[in-house]
């Protein structure tokens, strides 16, 4: 008899705000150590907290997206527990009183099947600090994080596949990250996921005892650490044993999942209303302002592309790979490109600029309507499409503007005596070559038309320029 | 320096020294200096004033004048003395809360309230002792030692605010900044003979307040008089940003308190006769300037104090685990993590606050939560009903501070259920968050003051304190000082 794997999600995802969630600092990640502080943060006597009202729009935009029933009221908890890292000595969470109930995190099944896992609740609350243990045993804290504002995303369990698991948090990365509540970037642990584990028999009606496995921070470890542990407790069950309720890290490396606590040994919060933090009223005209002001879902603009813009799947999928790629393609298009221009510049330039550039769109130093100025040039046959390439590649390279460059370049030459001047020229140096192509060998063409750019300054028109040089070595 | 003969009374109000001020017969300079040398004296041989800011004081002195003099004075605490306990954030020396984890904590700003009021022209003159985070009804544990009551320096001031209000019962021209958890500014009020007021829960920003019970805390002035309570009051009130809790202002009026309750079970069994006596003949002395007087019970009175206890114990053992030897306070040593924990929590703390941090971590842990820290609340639900049920037959509730008078330092320090009993017809106000007014009443038959007070409904605080000011009218027992403390 086979077995079932369940899981159950906590998805962490870092709000994008731009201060933290209690106060006034700048929510940062990457800076030097302990830069962002002030004594709400770092829970001086006599500071109190205070919501920022930017992390519950985001919220309340992150619960829409996934389909929750957003509440009118909420409330803040404590968590109290002592860590280093943990200045207060207690977490403000929503624990008695979410923000968000119900929802929905769409996905993608292994056989190609569209899944939805359910939600149980969103919740708005602080992150901690992160401890830095150096190999001598001393411990440092940064208190940068500390207080970054944080949802967490908690699901229902549901049969599927870690691979499945991690289509989950892909999906809800990429819709956060779709409607700028969060960068999504998971290597700076801005998004990480617990995931619960349990398996069952075929047939059986109640679930496994379930294991948690924390701090996941990569698709393929939500995806191993899935089929490890399911695996390892069918090993357990097969021979006799029983699973506990525990906690469990994932070892990236030796691919394998170890005891940290146990259910007896795990904390207790001790959960109170934060007696600093009023009652949180979310109205439904708040919930209308953030409906309002979402951008258009990923699969409307899809869909809008390909039926309207007549793109190609495969290239509109790329396109909106992030909304932001988007909003550049659209630009380029309201800049006067057709969508078929704009889609392959954007695909063929703009986004190997960014690769190459380690860059983000959100830092691209071209601008739509200057790409656009260069790409009419190339289809107004002014330019070559080669040199309208290296007209953006050198705007980048020295920082300036596509335009400044396009003034000083020549226009294309097209007048057939001036190219059939430059073509004669090259043709008499290269006797070798023409010969060949005379005796069917039409490698050399390119060669040649090489040759006569290099003659023409870059300004012969190419295509004519090659039509030209054939005509010329045939009838020689 | 000063001309003794140009001061005010001694126990001129901030209200009449400002008035001598204005007439010009002393400057804030020579006010403040003759302030200082009260502190230097009397207030260090009370052990009230812990921290006293000369240099700082006089030169906010000499600026007072010199807007006196340009006629650009900022109003009625422009150059005029106060202090601020130990609990309350000031940039101007240390803010430890009279407790061994904080000595020397130097904060980075001053609390809003302290802020407020030092745009208003008022002089920090000092830092008074309290019980250590402001757990206590004696000034008996405090790290800065034991607070005399300027009635009897045998007997205790009462606490926590034991500092402030010893200095406020000694010594006219100032007021002082204290709170109030469970009555930390009205006991220590009627013990020492001045008038105080815990305000509506949120009328006052918290910010810079140092944490006990959140729910319960509030920023409160002691001063001679209501009318100087009132002028502190308005300076201090209003929303702050910093603190989301604070009231919007101007949310509500009330009318003159014309109907008062005189709470019988605050009279009855357990209550010392001589005090029960005299509040009957101040609600007596009331009605005959024409105030309507009713008598009624207020429901629940009886478990208040346990309800208090819960609550406000619950919330210190979060709010106190921010010492934890890593960020701010004492650091111990140790070898490891638990280790730094415990021996810093175990030198940072006195044994008061560590029995409160044990205890609210007990309310509040899995399997006794329901039984503890949810009926305490839902406890707290009932006596806010049984206020507002009272209140929709009067306009204020009347009755004694403290069950008893001030008692000898060291009687009750061994005994927490005797220290928690001073606190019984108090906490009704902080876990009902409505204002309550602590007026001095009469002298008891050992020249002991008695005090009683007055709670209104939320938000009529100034209702409450114009109501002080006619009764103090009426009666002048908030004039009287002790023998001793006269020069």
């Amino acid at each position: 008899m086979s077995w079932k794997t369940v899981v159950g999600l906590e998805i962490h995802a870092q709000m994008s705000t731009r201060s933290k969630m209690f106060c006034a600092c700048v929510r940062s990640t990457g800076t030097a150590p302990n830069q962002h502080l002030c004594p709400v943060c770092t829970g001086w006597p006599g500071a109190l907290p205070v919501i920022n009202q930017a992390a519950v729009r985001r919220a309340i935009r992150a619960a829409i997206s996934l389909g929750c029933g957003v509440q009118r009221e909420s409330r803040f908890d404590r968590k109290n527990y002592f860590y280093p890292d943990l200045p207060k000595g207690y977490q403000i969470s929503q624990f008695y009183r979410p923000y968000a109930l119900g929802g929905e995190i769409p996905f993608e099944r292994d056989d190609g099947s569209s899944g939805v896992l359910p939600l149980v609740r969103i919740h708005m609350e602080e992150d901690a600090g992160k401890s830095v243990h150096a190999e001598d045993g001393t411990s440092r804290i940064d208190l940068n994080r500390c207080s970054s504002p944080l949802l967490e995303i908690v699901t229902e369990p549901l049969q599927m596949s870690g691979v499945e698991a991690a289509r989950c948090v892909r999906s809800t990365r990429e819709l956060l990250r779709w409607i700028g509540v969060c960068d999504g970037d998971m290597e700076k642990g801005n998004l990480r996921a617990d995931v619960n584990v349990s398996i069952h028999r075929q047939g059986d009606t109640v679930l496994g005892t379930r294991t948690e496995l924390k701090n996941l921070n990569s698709f393929v470890s939500i995806e191993r650490s899935v089929e490890v542990e399911s695996a390892r407790q069918a090993l357990v069950l097969e021979a006799g044993g029983v699973i506990r309720q525990e906690t469990r890290l994932w070892d990236q490396d030796l691919e394998q999942t170890e005891e940290m606590r146990g259910k007896e040994d795990s904390p207790d919060y001790r959960y109170f209303p934060d007696p600093d933090l009023p009652v949180l009223i979310i109205e439904s005209s708040d919930i209308d302002r953030e409906r309002d002001s979402l951008p258009e879902s990923h699969l409307a603009r899809k869909t809008r592309y390909i039926d309207q813009l007549k793109i190609d799947a495969r290239d509109a999928e790329s396109i909106l790979a992030r909304r932001e790629f988007g909003d550049f393609f659209d630009q380029l298009v309201a800049a006067g490109l057709s969508p078929a221009s704009a889609s392959n510049w954007f695909r063929g330039e703009v986004l190997k600029h960014l690769n190459d550039r380690e860059e983000s769109i959100e830092d691209y130093p071209l601008t739509a309507a200057s790409i656009a100025e260069v790409v009419e040039a190339v289809e107004g046959d002014r330019i070559s499409v080669a040199k309208g390439r290296e007209i953006l590649q050198v705007a980048l390279d020295q920082g300036c503007s596509p335009a400044q460059i396009l003034a000083q370049t020549g226009e294309q030459v097209s007048d057939e005596a001036a190219l059939i001047g430059w073509v004669q020229q090259v043709v008499d140096a290269n006797p070798d070559a023409a010969e060949k192509i005379r005796a069917g060998d039409s490698k050399p063409l390119g060669f040649l038309t090489g040759q006569v750019m290099k003659a023409s300054s870059g300004q012969a028109h190419p295509r004519l320029v090659q039509q030209i040089l054939q005509r010329l070595i045939q009838h020689d | 320096m000063s001309n003794r003969s140009s001061l005010p009374p001694m126990d001129a109000t901030v209200g009449e020294a400002q008035q001598w001020l204005a007439d010009g017969h002393c400057t804030s300079r020579q006010l403040i200096d003759g302030y200082l040398e009260f502190l230097q004296g009397v207030g260090r041989e009370l052990n009230a004033v812990v921290e006293i800011f000369v240099e700082s004081a006089q030169q906010a002195a000499d600026q007072s004048d010199q807007r006196r003099a340009q006629g650009q004075c900022f109003g009625p605490l422009d150059g005029i003395p106060f202090t601020v306990k130990m609990n309350i954030t000031t940039q101007l020396g240390s803010s430890d809360a009279s407790s061994p984890m904080l000595r020397g904590f130097q904060a980075k700003e001053d609390a809003t309230a302290v802020r407020r009021l030092r745009a208003a022209g008022a002089v920090l003159v000092g830092k008074t002792s309290c019980d250590e985070f402001a757990m206590g009804a004696s000034n008996e544990t405090s790290c800065h030692g034991v607070v005399s009551n300027p009635w009897d320096r045998e007997r205790v001031p009462g606490g926590s605010s034991g500092g402030s209000a010893a200095l406020a019962g000694s010594h006219g021209w100032s007021f002082h900044l204290g709170s109030d958890t469970g009555g930390s500014i009205r006991q220590p009020a009627a013990f020492c003979n001045a008038t105080a007021i815990k305000p509506t829960w949120g009328q006052v920003s918290r910010r810079g307040l140092i944490a006990f019970g959140s729910s319960l805390d509030q920023i409160c002035p002691i001063a001679r008089d209501a009318v100087d309570c009132q002028s502190v009051l308005q300076v201090m009130e209003g929303h702050d940003p910093l603190d989301s809790t604070s009231l919007r202002q101007g949310t509500s009026s009330h009318p003159p308190i014309g109907r008062v309750a005189l709470i019988s079970d605050g009279l009855g069994p357990g209550i010392d006769a001589s005090i029960a006596t005299a509040v009957r003949s101040a609600a007596q002395q009331m009605a005959s300037q024409g105030i309507e007087i009713i008598e009624r019970s207020l429901p629940h009175l009886e478990a208040a104090n346990a309800c208090y206890q819960v609550i406000s114990t619950a919330e210190a053992s979060s709010n106190l685990a921010r010492y934890d030897g890593v960020h701010v306070g004492v650091r111990g040593q140790s070898k490891d993590l638990q280790q730094l924990y415990e021996t810093s929590r175990h030198q940072g703390f006195g044994s008061e606050v560590r029995r409160r941090i044990l205890l609210g971590t007990f309310v509040l842990s899995a399997g006794y939560q329901d039984a503890y820290y949810n009926r305490a609340l839902a406890v707290r639900d009932l006596i806010r009903q049984g206020i507002d049920q009272v209140l929709e037959d009067c306009d204020a509730l009347l009755l004694p501070v403290s069950p008893f008078a001030p008692f000898p330092i060291g009687e009750r320090i061994d005994d927490p259920l005797a220290l928690y009993a001073c606190d019984i017809l108090t906490v009704t106000a902080n876990l009902a968050g409505v204002p309550a007014l602590a007026l001095p009443c009469a002298l008891d038959e050992e020249q002991l003051p008695i005090g009683m007070q007055l709670m209104g409904p939320h938000g009529s605080d100034h209702a409450l304190l114009e109501f002080g000011q006619r009764w103090q009218r009426w009666n002048d027992q908030h004039r009287a000082l002790p023998e001793g403390s006269t020069r």
